[in-house]
């Protein structure tokens, strides 16, 4: 995929940015994709639930991240260059993937974990450093959109933290069995470096190395979505021996 | 190896907690060792370069449990709680990020429900003279540890003088980082038993402050912020300064001086000549009742070449756990008297905590006759696989 030039973009804001235009391509791409799949997430979760008060939640939900999609795809024209996504991308296949085994299971409690404490956390963490960085109405959006997604959390937190009163042990496995599953994973994306190859999302080459340009790092992002994990992990009462554990197991 | 992490979260909300001990590792060699524990033996280490992008973005955190025996029998329960402050992030200029993460570790331990916690090394200088910066507490009592500090670097200063026939009266006292609350605490205690004390601190005011309340007992002092000034005059010299690696050259030491580095991080540099002196690592003590860490940190969190030995500051918490005295025993900065130490001295001593045995960055400094347990005879290597005091 070759970065296109819109001609409708605004001169100025071409000009400023097109040395870097091709680095954010790639960052609204990576954040447009995990906003597709949250919209696919919870189309599937409003497909499981039995309460209708869950299932009209889960549909609101999915059409804010599919809005969300379409703002950053929305910046991208106004940088003059075009956002795709894509959901089949490797890892977030994968990511896709362990979220429907969860959706197999009618297991409407490991969906929320997946979602709204892994993706969610990765996604708040991660805008909001672009958010702090990110050029005119580019950086606006993303911090905006972080703190819309930070509300996600906040809902889910009451609902986990009731269930996790009810079985602190088997609550805490759930959680460890899909941590295991999913930020392996996420943590593979967010290594400083692709080790296994192109992410398929990426328009070229892998944008990582490139960061810098735009005062990112790759470290960065993946040190203040851990800090997010663990602070969401805090918040839902798992010991914070344990899930240091999990988090420096988690491959680099 | 101790019981895993994941068991230890079984075990979690069930145990009561006694005590709380808040630290940080001083160098990234014991930063590595302590995330290598974490990750479980079976898996290999993080690369140096990873512990570094990632060690800092970890938010305060229980990291083992800890239980300590008194010879009295008593037993208490604590956890050790890690602020990451980051090893390179000690210096002035992160002093708000510290404070946060020090509140932070403190939040951990109020929601533990410890009933007293000790502050050790930056925590406790961090808070020192700010202790409204802490959380709310409800039924926790913050204690700095320094007076316990303060009572081991004495006994330290006096049973050097005895194994080496120094006369401590006719001795001069140079205290360097004199104003802090480990050393106004140390003057306090050693100028009415030596001949004359030098007093240094980067702060004029408080030098004066401290010297008129030492002059008024008599004793003879001098102050200077320039060490230098000083550093050659002195035969017994105590290193208590607030500094965030070993970077202190005492620049013309008096040979067959006697030299405590009392800092944590330690205080002097491994530039700094030494010429004939001899060199103490101040302030530790060792607890006789035994102490066990789960998952077994033993060597990791307590670096040094002998069993059981902590830091002061730590043992103090420990010590008014053991003795169901949860009260905030040291807080604010100069208040340590000679009093308050030889009453934290007997706390101490009732449960089996003792002057730990000196040792420096080559090894044990005390004779082979008196060997503790733990040391073979002939080697001045105790018996243990790592030796993690050579790197720090």
């Amino acid at each position: 995929m070759e970065p296109l030039f819109d001609v409708n973009c605004s001169p100025m804001e071409c000009t400023s940015l097109s040395g870097s235009a091709p680095i954010w391509q790639d960052i609204l791409a990576q954040a447009m994709t995990g906003e597709v799949l949250a919209a696919m997430n919870y189309t599937s979760l409003s497909e499981i639930g039995d309460d209708p008060a869950e299932v009209a939640d889960a549909l609101e939900h999915s059409e804010c991240e599919q809005g969300h999609a379409a703002a950053f795809a929305a910046e991208g024209r106004k940088i003059g260059v075009e956002v795709c996504n894509n959901v089949d991308g490797k890892h977030w296949k994968r990511l896709r993937d362990a979220f429907l085994r969860c959706i197999a299971e009618r297991d409407f409690i490991g969906c929320l974990i997946v979602q709204e404490i892994m993706l969610e956390s990765f996604a708040v963490a991660s805008y909001s450093r672009v958010g702090k960085v990110g050029p005119g109405s580019l950086g606006e959006t993303f911090a905006r959109i972080a703190a819309e997604e930070g509300e996600h959390v906040d809902h889910a937190m009451s609902i986990l933290r009731a269930e996790r009163a009810r079985d602190a042990q088997r609550f805490d496995d759930k959680v460890c069995r899909l941590h295991l599953d999913v930020m392996t994973t996420l943590a593979q994306m967010l290594a400083k470096d692709c080790k296994d190859g192109h992410c398929e999302v990426c328009h070229a080459s892998c944008v990582k190395p490139s960061l810098f340009e735009v005062s990112l790092s790759a470290a960065e992002l993946r040190g203040a979505s851990l800090q997010q994990y663990l602070k969401t992990l805090d918040m839902l009462g798992i010991p914070g021996e344990v899930t240091l554990a999990w988090v420096t197991q988690l491959p680099v | 190896m101790g019981d895993s992490a994941a068991s230890l979260a079984r075990r979690g909300p069930t145990i009561d907690v006694d005590f709380a001990l808040i630290g940080h590792q001083e160098s990234w060699r014991a930063a590595a060792d302590v995330l290598a524990v974490v990750r479980g033996p079976d898996r290999m280490p993080l690369p140096d370069d990873e512990i570094k992008d990632i060690l800092p973005w970890i938010p305060p955190r229980v990291v083992c449990h800890v239980d300590v025996g008194s010879i009295t029998d008593a037993k208490v329960r604590g956890i050790y709680i890690d602020s990451f402050i980051p090893p390179d992030r000690l210096e002035a200029a992160y002093v708000h990020e510290n404070i946060a993460r020090v509140r932070g570790a403190a939040a951990c331990a109020i929601k533990a429900g410890a009933k007293i916690v000790s502050l050790g090394g930056f925590s406790s200088i961090l808070i020192e003279g700010n202790f409204d910066q802490l959380p709310e507490r409800h039924d926790t009592v913050f204690t700095t540890g320094n007076t316990l500090t303060v009572a081991f670097i004495v006994q330290g200063i006096k049973k050097m003088c005895a194994l080496e026939n120094r006369n401590l009266r006719r001795s001069t006292l140079l205290i360097v980082g004199a104003t802090g609350d480990v050393g106004s605490g140390c003057a306090r205690c050693l100028a009415p038993i030596v001949r004359r004390v030098l007093l240094s601190a980067r702060n004029v005011e408080r030098l004066r402050r401290l010297a008129a309340e030492l002059q008024a007992e008599g004793v003879q002092v001098e102050i200077a912020t320039d060490l230098q000034r000083f550093s050659a005059e002195a035969d017994v010299v105590i290193c208590a300064a607030s500094l965030a690696s070993p970077s202190l050259l005492l620049g013309r030491i008096a040979p067959h001086a006697l030299v405590c580095d009392a800092g944590y991080p330690k205080n002097l540099s491994p530039r700094a000549e030494m010429l004939g002196a001899t060199v103490f690592f101040g302030g530790l003590g060792q607890i006789t009742g035994g102490m066990r860490f789960t998952p077994d940190f033993h060597g990791i969190l307590n670096r040094h070449p002998f069993p059981d030995v902590v830091h002061g500051c730590l043992l103090e918490g420990m010590a008014l756990a053991l003795d169901g005295r949860f009260e905030p025993f040291s807080q604010g900065r100069g208040s340590i008297s000679r009093e308050r130490v030889e009453e934290m001295e007997t706390i101490a001593a009732r449960h089996g905590m003792h002057l730990a045995p000196l040792y420096n960055a080559d090894g044990p400094v005390e004779d082979e006759t008196s060997l503790p347990d733990g040391m073979v005879e002939g080697s001045v290597f105790p018996v243990m696989e790592k030796r993690p005091w050579a790197q720090m």
